[in-house]
């Protein structure tokens, strides 16, 4: 067992890459939240949550509940994702606000620790009411049927499997599927007990060879296989970010908001409205995190609790300050790192038997690595703060 | 500033991670592999008596029942609850144990061993003097524990770790456990399934996971198959992408995975994602329609054991049906509902075998218990006597399928010797 595989290197990269881009976009929110306030906003993490209920109760408003699916294949079509993305962001982004609004606003002139205590019961409150009056036990799943790219996927080969072992495994593929008929039709014609189990088990066997030598060929194929529906999370992550960078670099709001980030009080002397500022920020910061929750409760397949947004959250926490709190690329390129750092110990199990169960906790071990030496994280400026 | 933030994001992350049901009890050793021909009795090993008499029998009997009635685990926490209710009133209805009513109290352990200990201790405040539970082997290894220092009898219903046995003389449980389980498993999949090759998903959080994967791993080498690989998670997880690409280089011609339905369905669904295709099989911990959703077209065709099947023909299986459908509408959902039934009649059983025997104490009852022979349960026959706390039942594998669980094969305990 031990001994490391190269040959899977490039997949965990990419699965780290796929988890990493869903952490930046929580990440984006923590940073831009205390981009403009200074402020962590703990209930982040309880927004992504809300929002990946939201695209669950969406779900089950287009057809797809448990009951409505159970025992058939029901068609989707890619709208039906779209639907569910967009109301996931207006919905967190509403939840953003009010968030802001009820609890951060009247805290704005108190002590900057007054805020985040605020935060972090906030974050309590949501988690606690939601255990009240979100469904969670079972944690319910959105139903893959949603998803109309469920069974596709792009592959990316390095170096194709020998093409005896191809050849072998299609061999292997189509006998087995004669004989699934064959039995298929033995059972139904009724035949003595004894002959069907012989049948039986040599049908058995034809599936199991067919079965392994088809995961030995994709084993052997050494490349990169992506899901189609991870594929699109990663290219909707992108645009977003895209997105994010056009409104902040080249709208009237965006420069506002750089403006608020330089210096609270002398943007507010400039004519710049603060208070629309922050609201836009949190709503931004929000809608960001519902699309993420969007795609990880339909694309990543989490089944859904009240308790969801704590562990992303934190790591997202965690991505922003590594990446530089305050920095959007800072962000993105912290919430990569933990996921490709996160996806790499795993991978290194292969070398230390149990490494995998300290995943987590390696991931902090980097943060505090990168803060002895760059206070301010890998992109942020390392200015001195006076508290 | 930012490292003290930091601490306290941490401190915040782990107060309020949400009652997993799986935290503490991670003891790693099992008596697996050394029972593995003869998977009913756990011989050699003396168990500990409890050196207090327990509580007395009242006017009104009271037993104890801890169940899952909050958290992940309770659609088998609701199930047993129905279940065990269900057997009290149908003895209460018929006048009782000789006349004195018998009251069932249920805690609540909110799928978490700790939540299950303070349940249990404070039942036993409230003076029962039996206890049933729980589903959840980490959560019953602390009830027993306390049941142990109180005297009074346990019957977990659906507890199958092992090594539970051995905590004390007072334990006896009304399922299988998991040496056999494992056992079931391997051989099914040696000479059933005709696989030469098996990787293990284990949730290293769970004592129930450690221990059946170890006793499959055991009995599966035994049998001449190989164990090309395991692949340790964490209950808290969701992601499984890293720990998918590492099984699949390792070639496996099938996969068992020994946690619960809560993890076993997104794994398995993200596997065929990963382009892992070969079949894939699992413990009781699988049992609940709840995996049918969670784990959508790829749980279809994977093979687990379980304790009885509504399909199943027997008298007592028919009326169970027909009473829980009378009382509660349809059918149970998880094998929980048997399971309960069995263990409070089982216990109510005992409680009158004592009481007819002059017995006042909770001292009687066990002993009654340990008495227990060809008990007629819905989950099958049960004999305790000479067993150690384990009864030597049947075992049914179920094949998942779209719409709920068929029979596939059953073993008896003689068949695995």
């Amino acid at each position: 067992m031990a001994g490391l595989d190269f040959s899977i290197l490039p997949q965990q990269l990419v699965n780290g890459l796929l988890l990493g881009s869903i952490y930046a976009l929580i990440a984006l929110g923590y940073t831009m939240v205390y981009g403009v306030l200074r402020l962590i906003n703990f209930a982040h993490g309880e927004v992504f949550m809300l929002g990946s209920y939201a695209a669950l109760f969406t779900s089950w408003a287009l057809g797809f509940s448990p009951e409505s699916v159970k025992g058939i294949d029901k068609a989707s079509s890619p709208m039906n994702l779209i639907i569910m993305l967009v109301v996931s962001m207006v919905v967190c982004g509403l939840i953003g606000v009010v968030i802001e609004q009820l609890a951060y606003r009247p805290m704005r002139n108190q002590a900057r620790i007054a805020s985040l205590i605020t935060a972090i019961g906030v974050s309590l409150f949501i988690q606690y009411a939601g255990g009240l009056f979100l469904p969670q036990s079972p944690p319910p799943a959105i139903s893959e049927q949603i998803n109309p790219f469920r069974n596709e996927k792009v592959t990316f080969t390095i170096k194709p499997a020998p093409k005896e072992a191809v050849d072998k495994a299609n061999v292997a593929m189509a006998k087995a599927r004669e004989s699934d008929v064959l039995y298929e039709k033995a059972k139904l014609d009724g035949r003595p007990a004894a002959q069907l189990e012989t049948m039986r088990q040599a049908n058995q066997e034809a599936q199991n060879e067919a079965s392994s030598l088809q995961t030995q060929v994709s084993s052997q194929t050494s490349g990169i296989v992506i899901p189609f529906g991870q594929l699109g999370m990663l290219l909707t992550t992108v645009f977003l970010m895209l997105l994010l960078w056009f409104v902040v670099q080249k709208t009237k709001t965006g420069r506002a908001m750089r403006a608020v980030a330089h210096d609270f009080d002398s943007a507010a002397l400039m004519g710049i409205n603060v208070g629309r500022v922050v609201t836009v920020t949190f709503m931004i910061g929000s809608a960001l995190a519902g699309a993420g929750a969007m795609m990880y409760a339909t694309v990543l397949r989490t089944p859904l609790t009240p308790f969801l947004g704590v562990a992303p959250g934190v790591k997202a926490f965690v991505a922003a300050v590594l990446g530089g709190i305050g920095n959007i690329p800072g962000a993105v390129f912290g919430g990569v790192l933990m996921g490709v750092v996160e996806t790499l110990v795993v991978w290194l199990d292969g070398l230390i038997p149990g490494l995998g169960g300290y995943k987590d906790a390696v991931a902090f071990v980097v943060l505090i690595a990168v803060l002895l030496f760059r206070p301010g994280g890998l992109l942020g400026s390392s200015k001195v703060e006076k508290v | 500033m930012l490292l003290a933030t930091a601490a306290l994001v941490l401190g915040l992350a782990g107060g309020c991670t949400p009652p997993s049901g799986t935290t503490g009890g991670t003891t790693a050793s099992t008596t697996a592999g050394s029972t593995s021909g003869d998977p009913g009795t756990t011989p050699g090993t003396k168990r500990p008596d409890p050196t207090s008499d327990g509580a007395t029998i009242g006017e009104t009997i009271n037993i104890g029942l801890v169940a899952s009635q909050s958290g992940e685990q309770k659609p088998w926490g609701d199930d047993n609850i129905k279940g065990s209710q269900m057997a009290v009133d149908e003895v209460n209805k018929a006048g009782g144990i000789n006349g004195k009513q018998i009251k069932l109290l249920v805690g609540d352990s909110q799928s978490a061993p700790e939540q299950g200990k303070s349940a249990a201790l404070k039942l036993i405040a409230d003076g029962i003097v039996g206890l049933l539970g729980e589903v959840a082997s980490g959560i019953t290894q602390q009830m027993a524990q306390v049941s142990k220092d109180a005297g009074i009898p346990i019957v977990a219903i659906g507890a199958t770790r092992t090594d539970l046995a051995d905590i004390g003389s007072n334990f006896f449980r009304v399922c299988y456990n998991d040496d056999f389980q494992g056992a079931v498993m391997a051989k099914f999949a040696w000479d059933y399934l005709k696989l030469k090759e098996v990787a293990l998903m284990t949730d290293a959080k769970l004592p129930y996971s450690v221990g059946l994967s170890n006793s499959f791993r055991t009995s599966y080498e035994a049998l001449g198959g190989k164990i090309v690989g395991e692949e340790k998670y964490q209950t808290t997880e969701t992601q499984f992408s890293g720990y998918l690409s590492n099984l699949k280089a390792k070639n496996p011609a099938g996969v068992f995975l020994s946690g619960y339905f809560t993890q076993v369905g997104p794994i398995v669904s993200q596997m065929r994602q990963a382009g892992i295709t070969v079949p894939v099989m699992g413990g009781d911990g699988w049992d609940s329609s709840d995996l049918i959703t969670s784990g959508g077209e790829a749980i279809v065709g994977g093979f687990f054991c379980n304790h009885y099947n509504s399909k199943e023909t027997r008298p007592e299986v028919q009326k169970f049906l027909a009473d829980w459908k009378t009382k509660y509408g349809g059918e149970p959902g998880t094998t929980m509902g048997a399971l309960g039934y069995d263990g409070a009649k089982l216990m109510i059983d005992a409680i009158k075998r004592a009481m007819d025997k002059g017995g006042t104490k909770s001292r009687d009852i066990t002993a009654a218990i340990e008495d227990t022979e060809n008990f007629p349960g819905v989950s099958g026959t049960i004999t305790l006597k000479g067993f150690a706390g384990n009864p030597s039942k049947s075992a049914l594998i179920v094949k998942v399928t779209k719409t709920g669980f068929v029979f596939e094969k059953s073993y008896t305990p003689e068949e695995l010797k």
